[in-house]
């Protein structure tokens, strides 16, 4: 047997597979399904629901909200609690509904339109508590996980979490002057902030926030012991969020078997499609029908609930090394009304130089990014902020 | 074997020259010798030489000689000798009377071919031992003028006789599957099987044998038919194909088969078909053929004839091969270097081939060179490849073995974002091993085995491998009796595992595995009927799922499923029958019956009520062995074909089949994650029949086939995956599946050319697959009950496939394929839920993605052909989807960050040069 000559492939020029946008555009049917969401507080809050209607996919509409319906939690014991609208679309009652342990409860809806709308009866369930909010630095960011457990051990439990991330920033430069404005509102030249030529903290101190957007959920159905420790959110190394202080707070619901299946296939259906081995979407069913008009598509699942909050803080200096950073560079402006016209992107920051008279001859400026925090963020100090 | 030959030839042209009706010599008779020299003497002088010297009279016909001249350098040899020697080449024959005084000298037989066998009876010799049981025919050459005595003449009262035999390759010794064995007067001819026998029965006399197969020389031979015998063919090779016209293998097969949707694949004709990264693949090129669809090109699963692709039974060298995907499903995981042939049942399925609804896949694969050691060594893309084989015991016993790996892991860079950060490694091993024992029996082994392991673009592993083997004994009792004995197992399994998150590492496996005997006859009682019949069992042991912790840290709870045990048998019977010259039926009948063993837990769900987990009353325990619920019936196999002319026929055919396994999954491709499950109480059995009709016509003397095939086809409770069903690890699968019943009917246009410099085929089918899921018991209408396509109906379908060979070094291969988008459920609107836009789906498989067309391209360059060089080389050098256009595999709607995006996406999305390289040693 010979050997086999040593052969060399040459590569192939690259090529790419790929997945871009796409519109079919033929997708414009009747639509305008009832949607239900939101839970029946048995907790220290009151309870809100939310009702809107699904709109077509071209449409280009944030949320439809289903107006001048009539909503009410009943008890199997005959009592029922009315919630009032309180802005469009969200119901809620008054005050926290106080429920018995003992009774089941379940949403009915009489909509506008005169259709009605009952969710399946739930009795209040037990609820542990988020033992703790940990995090890890790995992946190449800073990993949020949740941790809880139940001590009833034959009891396999569902969650659903939600988060709110918020986080402190803080501008480049801290600026003591502003623009001068004649009668028509145009800058004319700088001048002192306050007279005492202080700077103006309320630009350089801001808080972004933002909420998860994706459905996050976990089971202890595989599990030996009803113990979750499972990630939440991932941050960036390098991302603003952690430039300064960064603050994340997490809510859970502890769910029916039933319901978790809901989320799980909302979640199948938005979030994990389009590799090659995920499922194929389907129908979604939820726990709500419509008693006068059974068949009619209903998307929603209520049941009773409560909703366990844990919060913690991440200090910039608990991740050495986070490299966030914000490129800003310096102008130097003339101060009289031409420049200042001609620079309009620019803030102003501090005086270069001064007229003999001590006025202001030029000063330096940067983007308004760079300057103003509020265009990034909020002012507006949360009350539990630390510092 | 070899050895064997000169004898038997000598023998043969003995007896040859021995025969004439009423006088047979005997190499027994003591015959008087002579000695005589003469050179270039006219026949009839050298006659009256012979004459004087012995006691023998001559009797011929003074004009057949004509100028014939012979010569004679004899020293005491018999009679018989002298006369064979002197006649040889003349195209005379002699024949001694049993008085031993009459010497008759004739020009031709074939008059005496007329005459009833037993008229002579009295007055013939009975016991001519020298008559030759066993010929062999050679390649065409000058002694093909010879008349080949076949049979002792001994069968009194019968016409027709029956001659059986095996057709083989003279170089490597391995059978010749599917060569024609014809008579052209009366017009009677048969095909090898899949060990190169065959079985033919002819009318006593002198007859024309024409013996051809593609790439072989053809072979035309002058039989004289006396009475049952074997003959032996060996066939060489055509190397200079220059002017060829006649080589199809099928040439009429296609028109006289009586089965209905079958294709015929040889490996020579897939290794020329362009397909992605230049690895030849034997499903891709399956799925060009009319009826035969996937999903995608992310998918090697089969849908046949509006099956779905567990309803298709893959076979190997008879092991049933569960998941023969590579590399994400995109490759075919059987070597091109190993396969001879693949044959796809699409609407006949023979009655021994049992199990599954829509079709049968049998992939036949090679014997090793039974005279030399040989190899070839491959490199592509995607793969490199080594194969050798050769004989162990020369001429009686061969292997081969044969591996595949890949180092294909940079490709993925290449794909989709789908697959970034993902991995794959896969091989896979085939060995094939042969021996003859003797002339009536052989045994085969069969070993087969692919392993795969990748992740997509997450921290899980797949992990999945087919294991088979198997072993095969045929044995001949005589020339109209054979058995095949076949014993095996086969196993797939996969094995998921996530070990990132300590907390819930976990392994999670599944596997099934299947213990069968099969015992398959075939008789041949006359020319009228050829029975086959046997029966199969098999022993399915299923792990439906095995959930472990990985690692200390892991609190993740292990689930052990129960084993699932069945025990699926059939008996069969099928006669095929030729009603007349022109007409003939194909009816066999197969009982299958299926018992689902304990030990296992079974739930009960209420008579009439939906099986939902709510309704469950319980469950009940089993024993083990115990027969916990038994499926059966039978199976009807029915084909007619009636010839119109003889270039053309019309055929009309009913199948039934039953499947008791069913693969359950909610994925668009075959994903390795898919659980395969047994028929239970709970789950009852698929049964498919199919309605089809065809025409069949060739044209210029048989080069050109075209076809036209329609059929109509049922399936009855295929399992359709209920909305948001949960398949692994599910204890009450039946809650999560529907019952689903479906209609299936097409039109599938064919026409192939597969000799001369162009060659390949054209089909067009049009086809339709609709389900239905609207039984009570499931509890759950799919698609409100509503009828809904398959996601892999695809009405249109035009494939041409194409090869253009400019000389025998240098050819040039083009595919080009369109077909309608396949369907797939959109979203009908959206809302906001949990924080984020969501999409509502509207009907199940609704709407469909864009069209599907694609052309590809490929060059073919042999190295140099002197046939005794030491090694042949060979590039190929292509470019799939030639027009780079983005075909799309899927369409779907996110939700990213709340906001709803619509995504298409093409897993080749530009066009995609390749090479690929071969060596052969």
């Amino acid at each position: 047997m010979k050997r086999v000559l040593p052969i060399i492939a040459f590569l192939p020029v690259l090529f790419a597979g790929c997945k871009e946008m796409y519109d079919p555009g033929i997708i414009n049917p009747e639509t305008g399904y009832l949607v239900v969401e939101g839970f029946i507080n048995s907790g220290s809050e009151p309870t809100s629901i939310s009702l809107s209607r699904t709109t077509k996919l071209t449409e280009n509409i944030f949320s439809k909200p289903e107006l001048n319906a009539s909503v009410t939690v009943e008890g199997d014991d005959n009592k029922s609690f009315s919630l009032v609208s309180t802005s469009p679309g969200i119901y809620s009652s008054a005050q926290p509904l106080t429920l018995n342990t003992a009774v089941q409860y379940r949403l009915k809806i009489n909509t506008a339109n005169g259709n009605e709308y009952v969710s399946a009866y739930s009795s209040i369930k037990h609820s542990p508590v988020i033992d703790s909010i940990t995090w890890k630095r790995e992946n190449g960011g800073v990993q949020i996980y949740v941790n809880n457990h139940d001590d009833n051990p034959n009891e396999k439990s569902y969650y659903r979490w939600t988060f709110q991330e918020i986080w402190e920033i803080r501008s480049t430069y801290l600026s003591n002057l502003k623009y001068e404005t004649n009668t028509s509102g145009n800058p004319v030249r700088v001048i002192y902030k306050y007279p005492d030529q202080s700077p103006d903290y309320s630009m350089y101190y801001c808080w972004q926030n933002s909420r998860s957007a994706n459905i996050l959920l976990g089971s202890t159905e595989r599990l030996s012991q009803n113990v979750i420790y499972l990630p939440i959110t991932h941050i960036q190394q390098g991302s603003i969020k952690l430039g300064v202080l960064y603050s994340i707070e997490i809510k859970q619901h502890a769910l029916s078997k039933n319901a978790y299946d809901f989320y799980l296939q909302m979640k199948k259906n938005t979030e994990q499609l389009g590799s090659i081995f995920d499922p194929q979407p389907s129908d979604l069913r939820g726990n709500i029908t419509c008693t006068s008009n059974p068949g009619e598509i209903v998307i929603g699942h209520v049941e009773v609930n409560k909703e366990e909050n844990k919060r913690i803080f991440i200090y910039n200096s608990q991740v050495p090394g986070w490299g966030y950073s914000r490129f800003c560079d310096i102008v130097s402006i003339a101060n009289n009304e031409r420049s200042i016209i001609e620079n309009l992107q620019y803030m102003p920051i501090a005086p270069e130089e001064f007229n003999l008279d001590g006025s202001i001859k030029s000063f330096s400026a940067s983007a308004g990014t760079c300057v103003d925090c509020q265009t990034r963020g909020s002012n507006i100090k949360p009350s539990f902020w630390p510092n | 074997m070899k050895k064997g030959w000169p004898i038997s030839i000598a023998k043969l042209i003995l007896s040859l020259c021995l025969m004439m009706q009423g006088m047979f010599a005997s190499s027994q008779v003591e015959r008087p010798k002579l000695s005589a020299q003469f050179d270039s003497l006219p026949i009839e002088n050298a006659l009256l030489t012979i004459e004087n010297q012995t006691n023998y009279r001559f009797y011929y016909d003074k004009t057949a000689f004509d100028t014939t001249k012979v010569s004679l350098n004899a020293n005491n040899i018999s009679i018989s000798d002298a006369l064979e020697s002197i006649l040889v080449n003349t195209g005379l024959n002699y024949s001694i009377d049993v008085s031993e005084k009459n010497v008759f000298i004739t020009k031709g037989l074939l008059v005496q071919t007329t005459l009833p066998s037993n008229f002579y009876k009295s007055d013939t010799v009975q016991n001519q031992s020298s008559a030759v049981e066993s010929a062999m025919l050679f390649k065409p050459g000058s002694d093909d003028k010879e008349v080949i005595l076949l049979g002792r003449g001994d069968e009194s009262g019968v016409n027709r006789v029956t001659i059986s035999g095996t057709v083989r390759d003279e170089k490597t010794g391995e059978p010749i599957i599917s060569a024609s064995v014809y008579i052209q007067n009366p017009n009677i001819g048969v095909i090898t099987d899949q060990f190169g026998t065959f079985t033919i029965m002819l009318p006593k006399g002198r007859h024309t044998l024409n013996v051809q197969s593609i790439g072989m020389e053809d072979i035309e031979r002058q039989i004289l038919v006396k009475g049952e015998s074997s003959l032996n063919i060996v066939m060489q090779s055509r190397i200079l194909t220059l002017r060829n016209v006649i080589i199809s293998t099928q040439k009429t097969n296609n028109i006289r088969n009586t089965q209905l949707g079958v294709q015929k694949l040889d490996i020579k004709t897939i290794k020329q078909v362009p397909v992605v990264f230049g690895e030849a693949d034997l499903l891709r090129v399956v799925a060009t053929m009319p009826g035969v669809k996937t999903v995608g090109e992310a998918a090697t699963g089969l849908n046949i004839r509006g099956g779905s692709v567990d309803q298709n039974l893959m076979l190997f060298n008879d092991a049933n091969v569960y998941n023969p995907a590579h590399f994400f499903g995109m490759f075919s995981a059987f070597n091109p270097e190993v396969v001879k042939e693949v044959e796809v049942f699409k609407s006949s399925v023979p009655a021994k081939y049992g199990g599954r609804l829509s079709s049968v896949v049998n992939i036949t694969g090679r014997e090793g060179n039974k005279k030399n050691f040989a190899g070839s060594a491959g490199i592509g893309l995607l793969t490199s490849r080594l194969t050798l084989e050769g004989p162990i015991i020369k001429d009686k016993s061969s292997f081969i073995v044969a591996g595949r790996s890949t180092y294909a892991n940079w490709l993925l860079n290449l794909l989709p974002d789908q697959y970034k950060n993902s991995k794959a490694d896969f091989y896979d091993a085939n060995l094939l091993l042969n021996h003859e024992f003797n002339k009536n029996n052989t045994v085969y082994l069969t070993g087969y085995l692919s392993n795969d392991r990748f992740n997509l673009n997450s921290d899980t592993f797949f992990h999945y491998k087919n294991f088979n083997y198997n072993l095969k004994w045929k044995h001949t009792f005589n020339n109209r009796l054979y058995s095949l004995i076949n014993i095996g197992q086969d196993k797939y399994e996969y094995k998921i595992t996530s070990e990132r998150n300590p907390v819930n590492a976990y392994a999670l496996s599944f596997n099934v595995r299947q213990s069968y005997f099969n015992a398959h006859f075939n008789y041949f009682i006359n020319s009228k009927h050829t029975l086959e019949y046997g029966l199969n069992t098999l022993l399915y042991k299923l792990l439906p799922g095995d959930y472990v912790p990985v690692g200390s840290e892991s609190l993740a709870a292990p689930l052990h499923m129960p084993f699932e045990q069945a025990l699926e048998s059939a008996l069969y019977i099928s006669d095929r029958f030729n009603i007349t010259k022109d007409l003939t039926l194909d009816a066999g009948i197969r009982y299958s019956m299926f018992n689902y063993l304990g030990p296992y837990e079974v739930n009960n769900y209420p008579q009439g009520v939906p099986k939902r987990v709510e309704n469950m009353t319980g469950t009940t325990i089993y024993a083990k062995n115990k027969i916990i619920h038994t499926y059966h019936g039978p199976e009807i196999r029915i084909g007619i074909r009636q010839m119109l002319s003889n270039t053309m026929s019309l055929k009309a055919g009913y199948n039934s089949l039953r499947q008791y396994i069913h693969m359950l999954s909610n994925t668009a491709a075959m994903a390795p994650t898919d659980i395969w499950k047994l028929s239970d109480p709970n789950i009852s059995p698929q049964f498919g029949d199919q309605f089809s009709l065809g025409l069949y016509k060739n044209l210029k003397s048989n080069t050109i086939e075209l076809s036209v095939e329609g059929y109509y086809k049922r399936i009855k409770d295929y399992l359709d995956f209920k909305s948001g069903a949960i398949l692994v690890l599910n204890s009450h699968i039946e809650t999560e599946v529907a019952k689903t019943q479906g209609t299936a009917y097409g039109i599938e246009f064919l026409a192939k050319k597969l000799t001369g410099k162009l060659n390949g085929w054209v089909g067009y089918t049009y086809s339709r697959i609709l389900l239905k899921a609207d039984q009570a018991e499931t509890g759950e209408f799919l698609n409100n009950g509503k009828i809904y396509p398959a996601n892999y109906d695809k009405p249109h379908d035009l494939t041409l496939v194409s090869n253009y060979r400019f000389s025998h070094r240098f050819s040039t291969s083009f595919n080009a394929t369109y077909s309608t988008g396949r369907p797939i459920t959109l979203p009908i609107g959206k809302f906001r839920y949990a924080e984020g836009e969501r999409t509502l789906y509207g009907p199940r498989n609704g709407h469909r993605i864009p069209d599907y067309f694609r052309m590809d391209f490929s060059m073919n360059i042999e190295g140099n052909h002197k046939v005794h060089q030491r090694t042949h080389n060979s590039w190929t050098i292509g470019i799939y989807n030639l027009t780079g256009r983005k075909n799309p595999y899927s369409v779907y709607y996110v939700s990213e960050n709340g906001v709803i995006n619509g995504y298409k996406l093409s897993i080749f999305g530009s066009a995609i040069p390749f090479v690929n390289f071969n060596i052969r040693f």
